[in-house]
């Protein structure tokens, strides 16, 4: 009995140690994981409505896509959209920018998990660049307007329903205001 | 020449990956690119040398029937540690690793080590043979990492040598992680019987 006592209080002495310094590890780190989350976060959000100085979340609650509005000088720009469509392993994630004629700025996939060498070819901007310009009237299905990559048609065309989930939430989100 | 020992069995005589063949799992995931390997490498080192320097410093207060608990609750501590600093300094690796940091607490090479080396030595040689350990893991990781990108994608640590076009994707998905551990145990297999 006694045996297990001591077995106890050595293996609880560990875990409190091991506890206190992962309790200072998190505290010193947690400030800086947030900032980079936050400025990459930012920078992505410029990266696809170029000329938009300051952000404002104007997401619906309950949404699926998140919708932050564009102002430079006081002047909306533009949204840029972030959506999560179907690939072929998992979601895509995607921010999108558009103007305010409802035509796709800029485009950029925050975080995705394609096959490598096939599906992940979707961040090349030669991929990228073939969304840029597109509206509500385009189709938007590969093979038609949109280039498929090789070897990659589902996340194609998960790209492509991304793309038109975020000129239909545009769209909507101007017919809303006054 | 004991030290020496410690620290060199690691690298080729009793290289964890391609001798040992012990913590297979990450060695195919993260070798897809040469860079992914190197980062891999450092954080297995960084839990490896730390944990069996505890492990070995603590061996005399270690009561032997718990000593399995207590190399976990150590091994599990440096990997969170490693978790959250490169989540904070170095994101985009630690994005590119994904699932796999975490999971360096059930790699086999580190509680093995603890086990087999770092509960029955002094310090100074179980700290040796973390490095010696680390650097056999590295230099396996890093030759697997630098073949599958060179042939897969066409490039080395992210840098282009020729057109990807021309590359064999099947070298960056599974199968080619298997092809390539089996040729470089081959190499080696016959580089040793000729020295011998």
């Amino acid at each position: 009995m006694g045996r297990i006592i001591k077995l106890g209080i050595t293996l609880g002495i560990f875990c409190v140690l091991s506890a206190g310094l992962l309790a200072w590890v998190f505290l010193m780190t947690t400030p800086v994981i947030e900032a980079n989350a936050k400025a990459s976060f930012e920078g992505s959000l410029r990266e696809v409505l170029p000329g938009a100085k300051t952000f404002k979340d104007v997401s619906v609650k309950g949404a699926k896509s998140q919708i932050y509005e564009g102002y430079a000088d006081g002047k909306p720009v533009g949204l840029a959209v972030k959506v999560a469509p179907r690939g072929y392993a998992g979601e895509i994630e995607m921010l999108v920018g558009v103007d305010p004629e409802l035509r796709v700025k800029g485009m950029k996939i925050l975080s995705q998990r394609e096959t490598p060498g096939l599906g992940t070819n979707m961040l090349k901007p030669k991929f990228i660049a073939q969304f840029i310009g597109k509206g509500v009237k385009d189709v938007l299905e590969p093979k038609k307007d949109i280039d498929a990559l090789t070897g990659a048609t589902i996340s194609t065309r998960g790209v492509c329903e991304g793309v038109k989930a975020v000129l239909k939430d545009a769209e909507q989100y101007g017919k809303g205001k006054p | 020449m004991n030290l020496w020992k410690n620290f060199s069995q690691g690298i080729i005589r009793e290289n964890p990956v391609l001798r040992l063949m012990i913590g297979l799992c990450p060695v195919l995931a993260v070798s897809n690119n040469a860079t992914n390997a190197l980062g891999m490498s450092i954080a297995v080192a960084f839990v490896l040398i730390c944990s069996n320097c505890v492990v070995a410093l603590i061996r005399k207060v270690t009561p032997g029937e718990i000593r399995i608990p207590i190399f976990i609750i150590i091994i599990s501590t440096f990997v969170t540690m490693c978790d959250y600093v490169m989540h904070a300094y170095a994101p985009e690796l630690y994005q590119a690793l994904g699932v796999f940091v975490p999971l360096i607490v059930v790699n086999c090479i580190i509680l093995g080590r603890a086990e087999a080396f770092a509960y029955k030595n002094p310090i100074l040689n179980a700290f040796l043979d973390g490095a010696g350990m680390s650097l056999g893991f590295l230099l396996a990781l890093v030759s697997i990492g630098v073949v599958r990108e060179v042939l897969g994608a066409g490039s080395v640590f992210g840098v282009p040598l020729f057109e990807e076009r021309i590359a064999a994707t099947i070298m960056i998905l599974p199968p080619g992680a298997f092809i390539t551990i089996g040729c470089i145990m081959a190499l080696l297999n016959r580089m040793e019987k000729k020295v011998l």
